[in-house]
């Protein structure tokens, strides 16, 4: 059984070995032991706060097989981007260069310096052991965090927004930043990332150029990274535009990977998400059923299961004793599930979201 | 030899020139009617019925014993008046952080109009048989580039505090210009030589219209359009020395299009400004024939019949300058007229 919860002090080994263990490495999820025991406390402090509107709150999760008696995943929301300093992205923005002399009118592509993601919730730092890839566990970690925004909307931004390593080439540089940071820093993109994830990525977005970069001037190599993610991550992406993210023009400052945006409210998760009182059954006795995140509604002892969305007559939630004890339910008590499963999204590949223009 | 302003007759020898001078000779393109154009302003500036800022002043060298032009260059009194004057600036930018244990500093370019309402000297140009080694003794280039400051110096008031001078930029053995293809080719839809012939005749919006409005760090150059940045052309070498020996600088002020230096000073720091005098003409009988490297150049002080020449003599020690009579009739002078001379060869 697997089940989705906040980290503990106990956490910080797996929470090392999951890091050592991304691909790429993740800014947000640096291998660094004091960092990750940093976190483990701000985690703790941010669940246990009282909070009316979302500040410098970092919440992390993790995923844990029960079997196995392992944590096998870790995920984080920070409720507020840019609480504590600037969230700085690269937004790309077209001018039109118009001649009424010559009767021309050109399009011209730039990368300018921005804040505007600091305002939102940002989801990150998802880190899963790859026995797990492309499993129900890999989903539930990821969406877990949207049953608990559901639950809790006071303590997060309106829009919330997810960034996804960008492409690397086959020997594993960037070519975003070789074409453009470089340029300012003697450090090799994997230097840079960890020195952003150990010490402040905005930090360094203060040294990066201020002024527009125009895309004629970057390598072919890096133009072609802009938006673009890893290929590991293409299927993440996907699911998350499934859910009702769509990509913005906002680009990541080190490795050009894309940003992509949600109104909350907009999500297929926050649409279908609903209430039921809990009826507990035997396991033998379960109905057939697509699977479901299933969220208790504890704060500091938030769970989140994939069981079987099996409802009675009445509407009640059908749920074996082990996930009602897992989730710590009685009988009669309320839960939150919303489908595992997704409609795809037809404008997967489609461009910016419509909000921007 | 001798330098006069540009006349009405002079439409055809003019185009001649113009035909000469090719691409990157911004000022003169083969064009009848600017041609046309451009004399009659010039008149018009040189009569002074136009006003101070807005007024070019085109001078030929003619060869009076053939008629014909040998060259030619200008003065605008105040550029960016009528129409935008734009260059880049090469500026510094610190990317610094001592919690990172980085100091960086990143050479920038900055779109600018600084220069606005500064006098450039421009548009010189000498017709090659009047050039290369037998003729070199004349010292008609010489001519050319320092009958401007005795121009300038005699009409003080006229002018501006400062004077700038373009200088042509680096083309490759194709003749293409490296910073152009990095850089322009991205922002303007045509090729250099037509951007250039557009700048010719003076339509210059388009520039304001397509260029890059932020600056350009230019390590995203590529390292031969960065190896342009503030260099010359091969050619344009001795028409910068000359310059800089006059106390002209480059300031860090290049060509948007071909990234070639604009170098400036103050008028009144220019040497030939500071150093030439005025001096009164007198007139022997005897015939002169110029030293085989003339020293003093001479300058009428109206403008409207402006003449400027080499002599072959300088003023005494009454400032008292003695001419031939074919001296005083090049110079249009006569006996008791002013006159403004400067020593060439006068270490500073």
């Amino acid at each position: 059984m697997l089940v989705v919860r906040p980290v503990r002090p106990s956490d910080l080994p797996a929470l090392e070995r999951l890091a050592g263990l991304a691909i790429p490495s993740l800014t947000n999820l640096p291998a660094h032991r004091t960092r990750l025991e940093e976190r483990i406390a701000q985690s703790q402090q941010a669940f246990a706060r009282e909070v009316e509107c979302p500040g410098d709150e970092h919440y992390t999760f993790v995923l844990e097989d029960l079997e196995r008696n392992e944590v096998v995943g870790t995920a984080s929301l920070r409720a507020l981007a840019g609480a504590r300093e600037a969230y700085y992205t690269y937004r790309q923005e077209t001018l039109i260069h118009a001649s009424q002399q010559l009767n021309v009118r050109h399009e011209v592509q730039t990368l300018a310096l921005s804040h505007e993601v600091s305002g939102t919730t940002q989801l990150c730092a998802l880190a899963l052991d790859p026995r797990y890839r492309g499993t129900h566990a890999e989903r539930l970690l990821r969406r877990a965090r949207l049953m608990f925004i559901a639950q809790y909307p006071e303590r997060f931004a309106k829009v919330l927004a997810m960034a996804f390593p960008g492409s690397l080439d086959e020997h594993g540089a960037s070519p975003f930043w070789d074409s453009v940071g470089r340029h300012f820093f003697v450090h090799d993109y994997h230097e840079i990332n960890y020195l952003a994830g150990v010490r402040s990525k905005s930090f360094i977005a203060e040294v990066m150029p201020q002024f527009p970069l125009y895309l004629a001037l970057l390598t072919p190599q890096a133009r072609e990274a802009i938006g673009r993610e890893h290929p590991a991550h293409e299927a993440a992406l996907a699911e998350m535009l499934d859910e009702g993210f769509v990509r913005s023009r906002h680009v990541d400052l080190f490795d050009g990977g894309p940003i992509i945006k949600a109104d909350r409210n907009l999500l297929h998760s926050f649409r279908h998400a609903a209430w039921h009182p809990v009826r507990v059954c035997p396991a033998h006795a379960l109905a057939d059923a697509d699977p479901a995140m299933i969220a208790n509604q504890r704060l500091a002892d938030f769970r989140c299961v994939v069981a079987r969305y099996a409802l009675t007559r009445t509407g009640q939630l059908t749920l074996s004793p082990e996930h009602a004890e897992l989730l710590d339910v009685e009988e009669g008590r309320a839960v939150l599930a919303a489908p595992l499963a997704l409609p795809p999204c037809a404008t997967r590949g489609a461009g910016y979201d419509r909000g921007e223009l | 030899m001798r330098i006069r302003p540009i006349a009405e007759g002079d439409l055809d020898e003019l185009q001649k020139i113009a035909r000469e001078t090719g691409v990157g000779f911004t000022s003169l393109p083969d064009n009848r009617e600017f041609l046309n154009n451009k004399i009659a302003t010039t008149t018009a500036a040189f009569a002074q019925r136009t006003p101070v800022d807005r007024r070019n002043y085109f001078f030929v060298l003619e060869d009076e014993e053939s008629g014909e032009l040998a060259g030619c260059c200008a003065i605008e009194g105040q550029v960016g008046r009528e129409v935008p004057f734009y260059h880049y600036r090469l500026g510094t930018l610190a990317h610094s952080s001592a919690q990172l244990d980085l100091h960086r500093t990143i050479d920038t370019l900055f779109l600018s109009s600084d220069h606005t309402g500064d006098a450039e000297v421009a548009s010189l140009f000498l017709r090659p048989h009047y050039r290369g080694k037998e003729r070199r003794h004349q010292r008609n280039g010489a001519l050319l580039s320092l009958m401007r400051w005795l121009f300038m110096a005699e009409f003080r008031d006229q002018f501006p505090d400062k004077v700038l001078a373009e200088m042509r930029g680096v083309f490759d053995e194709h003749g293409k210009s490296p910073f152009w293809e990095c850089l322009g080719r991205h922002f303007f839809p045509m090729d250099f030589a037509e951007a250039d012939r557009l700048t010719g005749l003076g339509q210059k919006s388009f520039i304001g219209e397509l260029m890059p409005r932020f600056p350009i760090y230019t390590p995203f150059l590529s390292p031969e359009a960065r190896a342009c940045i503030g260099q010359v052309h091969r050619d344009t070498r001795p028409a910068l020395a000359m310059l800089k020996q006059e106390g002209l600088r480059w300031e860090g002020y290049i060509d948007i299009f071909d990234g070639g230096p604009t170098v400036e000073a103050y008028i009144d720091d220019v040497r030939a400004v500071r150093k030439s005098r005025r001096c009164r003409v007198e007139i022997h009988d005897a015939s002169d024939t110029l030293p085989p490297r003339p020293r003093w150049l001479a300058a009428n002080t109206v403008m409207a019949d402006f003449r400027a020449a080499w002599v072959s003599r300088g003023p005494d020690e009454e400032d008292v300058l003695s001419l031939s009579k074919a001296e005083a009739q090049r110079l249009g002078v006569q006996a008791g007229d002013a006159l403004r001379v400067l020593d060439t060869e006068e270490v500073s």
